[in-house]
């Protein structure tokens, strides 16, 4: 597909055009949204599910720090996508609120280090996969020692492999997924990952 | 949007909403620290009763609202408390007495400090976050991220720009789905509903995205990344008061943390 953004989206690779940098914001704005509804009308109303069940679904937290990398295939797209979104579902009014910052932060720090151990080069289902599981690990990392420092070690246990693996499979394989069908839609043509 | 929290506003001018937000920020986290590096509940108690004090005295907040926004909370302190001492790694510990015995249920005393402790940090990093968020607005915190951190200018502003794109995502949500009721593509049971929500995300992303690249070409005609230096319409300079608040909040965090023992 033609557009005229996509004129210079070769000619440099790592520095962050308007469009790269407009684009991130606006899925990680989406994905704060999505987020503060979540946190508000989903999250709490899991807990009868039983500790630790209810993290099969964290991996949903940690969608924006896969998905903005596959987009716009820059360094730093994990990092800032979760920061806005965890910024977004601040300012609506998350439960956590300040702590949603920390959060943010080391989930798109876990994904972001998995992005650059490839350099930014590889953006298959696998890497998406790992990323997803490294927000994950960052997530657990952050939450054992906030919300379940007292918690006995199995708990803590089943709770960190359960962020990790939803990590993996919602956010890692879900993102990649999602990114795929954008794709297909032709909504990608001002980027390299339209192609 | 309906379901969004309406803003707290009138704010009037108060000590707090003359420092500059960043130092707020760094202000806030030293005590999301303190609450957070800690399992005795006598530390978030204390550091909830001085945010109280600095949000009646200096933050210039309408204080009437406040209760109605933060009631939402008391579900998750009240899970997050109750779920904290039952499953405390204490309870296990048999060398310690049991303050309460059900069936296999047994609670410790070092249990139900930890989870009150857990709970409180709720209650104080709301507060803080009330001190830090509400005394501003969005774009006086990014003025601030960019004048006083440094942040790179290209990313606080255009963030700031697709903010505003925020009300029009949930119009799309509620378009789409009136689109696909009109195409007859109902949806029964739980299965097909998160499906089908599946199918509105993909549908409300390719809309954001189409209108984030409208507004980024919008934006390059206009200079935004000219590569020119930028210069700032509100000059935001750091004073006393900045220092004598993180300065404040620190004292009282270490004194939280150290009073008594």
């Amino acid at each position: 597909m033609t557009n005229v953004l996509s004129v210079n989206a070769k000619a440099e690779s790592s520095r962050w055009r308007t469009v790269d940098i407009i684009v991130v914001a606006i899925i990680a704005v989406a994905f704060g949204v999505v987020f503060y509804a979540w946190n508000a009308y989903v999250w709490e109303w899991l807990k009868p599910l039983g500790e630790p069940w209810e993290y099969v679904v964290s991996g949903m937290w940690v969608m924006p720090a896969v998905v903005a990398p596959l987009i716009v295939r820059k360094p730093g797209a994990a990092l800032f996508a979760e920061m806005v979104a965890a910024i977004i579902s601040v300012a609506l009014g998350s439960q956590w609120g300040l702590d949603t910052l920390l959060s943010g932060f080391v989930q798109g720090a876990g994904a972001e280090i998995v992005f650059g151990f490839v350099m930014y080069r590889s953006f298959g289902p696998i890497v998406a996969f790992i990323a997803g599981a490294g927000a994950g690990l960052g997530e657990a990392l952050h939450d054992l020692q906030v919300w379940f420092a007292t918690y006995t070690a199995d708990l803590q246990f089943g709770i960190a492999a359960l962020e990790v693996i939803s990590g993996a499979v919602i956010a890692g394989l879900g993102g990649w997924l999602l990114v795929r069908s954008l794709r297909r839609t032709g909504a990608l043509g001002a980027f390299k990952s339209g192609e | 949007m309906s379901f969004m929290p309406a803003p707290l506003g009138p704010i009037r001018p108060a000590f707090l909403t003359r420092v500059t937000p960043a130092a707020r920020l760094v202000a806030g986290s030293i005590w999301l620290v303190a609450s957070i590096v800690t399992l005795d509940p006598v530390v978030p108690i204390r550091l909830s009763v001085a945010a109280v004090i600095a949000i009646v005295l200096w933050s210039g907040l309408p204080l009437r609202r406040i209760p109605r926004r933060l009631a939402p909370l008391g579900f998750a302190i009240a899970s997050l408390t109750f779920f904290s001492i039952l499953f405390a790694g204490a309870n296990g510990d048999r060398s310690l007495d049991a303050l309460f015995q059900f069936g296999p249920v047994r609670i410790t005393a070092p249990a139900v400090t930890g989870g009150l402790a857990i709970g409180l940090r709720v209650v104080v990093i709301a507060l803080a976050t009330l001190l830090v968020f509400g005394p501003s607005d969005p774009t006086q915190m990014a003025d601030s991220l960019v004048q006083q951190w440094h942040v790179p200018d290209r990313f606080a502003y255009g963030t700031l720009g697709a903010m505003r794109v925020a009300p029009f995502m949930a119009d799309d949500w509620a378009i789409i789905g009136a689109a696909r009721r009109l195409r007859g593509l109902s949806s029964g049971g739980p299965a097909s509903r998160i499906r089908a929500a599946g199918d509105r995300l993909v549908v409300m992303l390719v809309a954001a995205i189409r209108g984030a690249e409208r507004l980024a070409l919008a934006m390059d005609a206009r200079g935004f990344d000219s590569g020119i230096r930028r210069t700032h319409f509100r000059e935001l300079k750091v004073s006393w008061r900045d220092w004598l608040t993180i300065a404040v909040a620190s004292l009282v965090a270490v004194a939280a943390l150290t009073a008594g023992r």
